[in-house]
């Protein structure tokens, strides 16, 4: 049963290692195709990997593996889940093509899909969980942050049932580090109600690292990084294969539609490859237990494409994507003044009923991102690589608010940023034990606004370099890093009072840095330390804001005299994973000095609707500290049995008070049964969960409006199996959130106030991969 | 050797990048421009019995450059005991050109608005929540105390089915000499307007002084 655990284990960790092992090593090419013993069909996604290294790769959906070997003799593993996995020792002199085949286990282990914490190429020491596989699909149709709810540690703060935004370890926003296919995510995000502008469909697998991890990426990271990755291009001559999603729900109507298709060409354009991928996506209110949320409608048209090309040992590829939402807002939910936000939280109920409609009316938000990418890399011939990355990226967001009595058209509010990034990355040839990379990047950003004031134009331009290396010495694995970053911010305040514009200057340095143990205990027993110091540079919004923030009823004046954020983030973790139990524990303690928040100041200001509260951008020493643990029990080979519990404390030092919007304690806790197959159809499977989410109790006194509601606790069910007909085959998941229909309230949605969470949904999802082109050279 | 040599690749390639993306758009600002503002507001009146004899009040707000409320002043209105006035309702936006008449706006959207002009504190006795006493719920009542002795009633109506009362124009019903406020309230409630206060949001909040002499 040993293998069994292998099989799992391995099947996660290359995987971990897939984007990088094309260009990992030289030497020559091992390749072929996977497929089932009996029945000849391809297998796609199969792993293969060489015993005893992180070098691996998968089959494409025509089962075709490509995987780059250094010569020598190695072991290879050829795995596929339910299939008894081949090991074969193979002397690579030349390339080498080996078809192999795989026989049914009887054993059939199933799908397995653990949220597993491993450690990865970034900072090994640090723990970092991946969304893919089955679990990464049934979130298909969910926005990105509704999409990370399943992982331990991290949850949403959302503004009505259209906008969700990640938080990891109770921080949000620009504290949180998104990766759009490499390139660091520069849009509004300072705002709540803004949400990432990404597309879940384009990635195949979503990274999260848990914790302050600005080493690589750049200042901002202090909680997280995510990273959404997708699938390698494939780099097997002469084929074309294409995949068909589809969702559906019946909550909101909403349906989603997504179709790639991806190629490598043959003959004389060999290494050259492409993808292109589209999805459309439109939903209507949604329907809470008791009443239908007017105006909660979203739309979203994505496009992308890439196009790469692979030589020997180096290559280049391109990117581009395009992202276009509308969000409706909730209605009801404006109001103009405390008088009135306190009138609507008496009401438990929307006074005027709203029917179903898809039509998005006033307010709303558009938003439009787009973003190109070259990326080229150079692998020499002792081992080492250089990466050099160059992004732009255009984001606009208009804002437009509901009017009473004005016959403009006009947004509210418009902001267009455009931002260049430039990344340069070495990774040293292995010396010894010690493996490490260095890199510089930079970035330049400008912002333009229109209509409303809310945040100054600005220019800024920002620099940084850093160095991480790492030493393996038998068990141990020991990693340091540093990095440096500067930033100079020109901002273009208008003075209110002598109506003029005034340019001030600011500069901001300082420098992040990592420092990480890992031990392995026995072989199934990992135990991982890791110190990492990160720091973020107030933005615009915290430095200059001057005005109403509409959507929050309250008037927020900015600090220009704020100073960096600087968080020293511990976190230890515990990871054991045997044939029977996978436990995954983690305890961290985030220390933030110079955190930047907003403080009622008891002042209210008069306009015309009435008084709003004044909120000033203050600073004060907090910290926050957890405990994420996932525990996976299978006591028979069909049934896996599922815990995840995060649990989090906030404490702010210097005013010796709670955090506001610090996420209550969530509990998961389900089972999956994998029945095997039934005829044509394969990997079923049928689980329910449990969510349950307390009441937060620890809050700040005078901070909100509204006490915090109570604990709920809802059930959730799917059924899921791959039906194969031919060579080719589809993935049908059906779920059911919500089956109780609970009329509940989360803590983390601003619109709390106003109305309940979304009732009872049952979600649909067809997954069609397919091949046009095999090989045809 | 070769990784210093690669640094200064780098370097000079992230000079040359920050050159190329020099932006003067940022320096350009744009004017803030609200879609909604609202600078004054007037209650103009006019003695049933004498239209000669006219009074209003005016409630103003001082922006500053970016709409924000700098502060705000009002006049009081003064009317005679026992009387009665037409009242209009008018409502400006000056920070346009020419001035923008919101109130004129509010009679094109008649339907969404309502307006509620609170006399307070009220006297007990004469508390009556209907359409043709507008009534804010929550406003401080006084049993015995001194209360302002004046009864508004909407006399106009929008086209909803059946019509409900708009406030654009009102009567003003005086009593005896008495002091107190009087609380003007616009809200705006689209597709959800009742004739009661709950539904929607308010545009409007203000306070006159009035004296009934």
């Amino acid at each position: 049963m040993r293998t069994g655990l292998l099989l799992l284990f391995l099947s996660v960790f290359t995987t971990l290692s897939y984007g990088q092992q094309r260009t990992k090593t030289t030497g020559f090419i091992l390749s072929g195709k996977v497929k089932d013993a009996s029945t000849k069909t391809l297998l796609n996604e199969a792993t293969i990997s060489i015993i005893g290294t992180s070098t691996g790769t998968h089959s494409d959906s025509t089962g075709v593996y490509q995987l780059a070997v250094p010569a020598g003799a190695h072991k290879f593993r050829f795995e596929f889940v339910g299939y008894v996995s081949v090991d074969t020792l193979l002397n690579i002199s030349s390339n080498t093509k080996l078809n192999i085949s795989l026989k049914p286990s009887d054993d059939f282990l199933k799908e397995v899909n653990i949220n597993a914490t491993l450690s990865h190429k970034i900072i090994e020491t640090q723990s970092l969980t991946v969304l893919q596989g089955t679990e990464l699909e049934r979130t298909r149709g969910l926005s990105l942050g509704e999409s990370l709810k399943s992982i331990t540690g991290v949850t949403t703060f959302q503004t009505g049932p259209s906008i969700a935004k990640p938080i990891i370890h109770g921080l949000y926003s620009n504290r949180i580090l998104i990766l759009n296919n490499g390139v660091r995510l520069e849009a509004q995000q300072w705002g709540s109600e803004h949400a990432p502008e990404i597309d879940p469909f384009i990635a195949n697998k979503i990274e999260v690292i848990k914790g302050a991890a600005g080493i690589r990426y750049g200042s901002d990271a202090i909680a997280g990084v995510i990273l959404a990755e997708p699938k390698a291009l494939p780099t097997t001559p002469g084929t074309l294969n294409g995949e068909v999603n589809a969702v559906g729900m019946t909550n909101s109507r909403l349906g989603a539609f997504s179709a790639m298709l991806e190629g490598s060409l043959g003959k004389k354009l060999e290494g050259l490859s492409y993808r292109i991928q589209g999805s459309y996506k439109r939903a209507g209110n949604t329907s809470t237990p008791n009443y239908i949320l007017g105006n909660t409608g979203l739309s979203e048209n994505d496009f992308s494409a890439a196009l790469q090309y692979y030589h020997k040992n180096y290559g280049i590829e391109t990117y581009y994507s395009d992202f276009n939402t509308k969000l409706g807002i909730l209605s009801g939910t404006e109001v103009g003044s405390i008088a009135d936000l306190q009138a609507r939280i008496q009401q438990t109920v929307p006074i005027t009923p709203s029917d179903f409609t898809y039509t998005i009316d006033r307010p709303y938000q558009t938003v439009n991102h787009a973003t190109a990418k070259v990326r080229g890399f150079y692998n020499f011939d002792n081992g080492s690589k250089l990466q050099v990355q160059y992004a732009y990226q255009t984001n606009k967001r208009s804002e437009y608010d509901l009017l009473s009595f004005s016959p403009s058209l006009a947004p509210a509010l418009y902001l267009k940023i455009n931002t260049s990034t430039a990344d340069i990355n070495f990774d040293q040839k292995p010396i010894g034990g010690l493996t490490g990379s260095i890199g510089i990047s930079g970035m330049n950003q400008g912002n333009v606004r229109m209509y409303e004031y809310l945040i100054p134009n600005f220019v800024d331009y920002d620099g940084g370099a850093y160095i991480i290396e790492r030493y393996r010495y038998k068990k141990l694995l020991f990693e340091a890093g540093i990095r440096y970053d500067y930033r100079w911010l020109k901002a273009y305040r208008f003075n209110d009072t002598i109506a003029k514009i005034e340019a001030t200057t600011t500069h901001y340095q300082s420098s992040s840095s990592t420092l990480g143990a890992t031990y392995n205990i026995t072989n199934d027993l990992t135990l991982s330390g890791n110190f990492g110091s990160a720091f973020r540079a107030p933005t615009v919004n915290e430095l200059y804001s001057n005005g109403v923030h509409q959507t929050l009823i309250s008037y927020e004046v900015g600090d220009p005299n704020l100073k960096t954020e600087r968080a020293s983030n511990f976190s230890l973790n515990l990871n054991y994973q045997s044939h029977r139990v996978a436990i995954d524990l983690q305890g961290y303690y985030n220390n933030i000095n110079n955190f930047i928040f907003l403080q009622p100041t008891g002042q209210y200001i008069r306009v015309q609707s009435g008084s709003l509260l004044e909120f000033n951008y203050t600073q004060a020493n907090v910290f926050f500290r957890g405990i994420d643990l996932g525990v996976i029990v299978k006591p028979i080979d069909s049934l896996e049995i599922n815990s995840k519990t995060s649990l989090i404390y906030a404490y702010n030092k210097t005013i010796h008070d709670y955090l506001i919007y610090t996420p209550p304690m969530r509990l998961q806790n389900g089972l999956t049964y994998h029945f095997g197959s039934w005829g044509a159809l394969k990997n079923i499977a049928v689980g329910a969960e449990n969510v349950f989410v307390a009441k937060q109790t620890k809050v700040p006194a005078n901070q909100d409006y509204a006490p915090p509601p109570g604990a709920y606790s809802l059930y959730n069910a799917h059924f899921g199996f791959r039906l194969i007909i031919n060579h080719t085959f589809a993935d049908i998941d059906i779920s059911g959130n919500n089956l109780t229909n609970v009329a509940y309230k989360d803590y983390l949605d601003r619109f709390r106030y106003f109305a309940d969470e979304p009732g009872r949904n049952i979600i649909f999802r067809l997954r069609v991969p397919f091949s046009i082109l095999q090989n045809n050279k | 050797m070769l990784k210093l040599k690669h640094a200064m690749y780098a370097l000079l390639a992230t000079a040359l990048f920050y050159a190329s993306c020099s932006s003067k758009s940022e320096q350009a600002v744009a004017p803030t421009i609200a879609n909604e503002q609202l600078t004054s507001a007037y209650l103009k009146l006019t003695n049933e019995a004498n239209p000669s004899d006219t009074t209003s009040c005016r409630y103003r707000f001082h922006l500053d450059n970016n709409g924000n409320v700098t502060s705000t002043d009002s006049t009081a209105l003064l009317l005679k005991a026992n009387s009665k006035y037409d009242v209009k309702v008018v409502m400006l936006d000056t920070t346009q050109s020419p001035t923008f008449v919101v109130s004129d706006e509010i009679k094109q959207r008649q339907n969404y608005h309502l307006f509620f002009l609170q006399p307070t504190p009220i006297s007990s006795a004469n508390l009556v929540i209907s359409t043709n006493s507008p009534y804010i719920p929550g406003t401080p009542t006084s049993a015995s105390g001194p209360y302002l002795n004046l009864a508004v009633a909407r006399t106009d109506q929008d086209s909803n089915t059946p019509p409900l009362q708009i406030g654009l124009t009102d009567l003003f019903t005086t009593g005896a000499a008495s002091t107190g406020n009087l609380r003007v309230v616009l809200r705006h409630q689209p597709n959800a307007k009742n004739g009661t206060y709950a539904p929607g949001s308010t545009d409007l909040d203000v306070n006159f002084k009035v004296t009934i002499q």
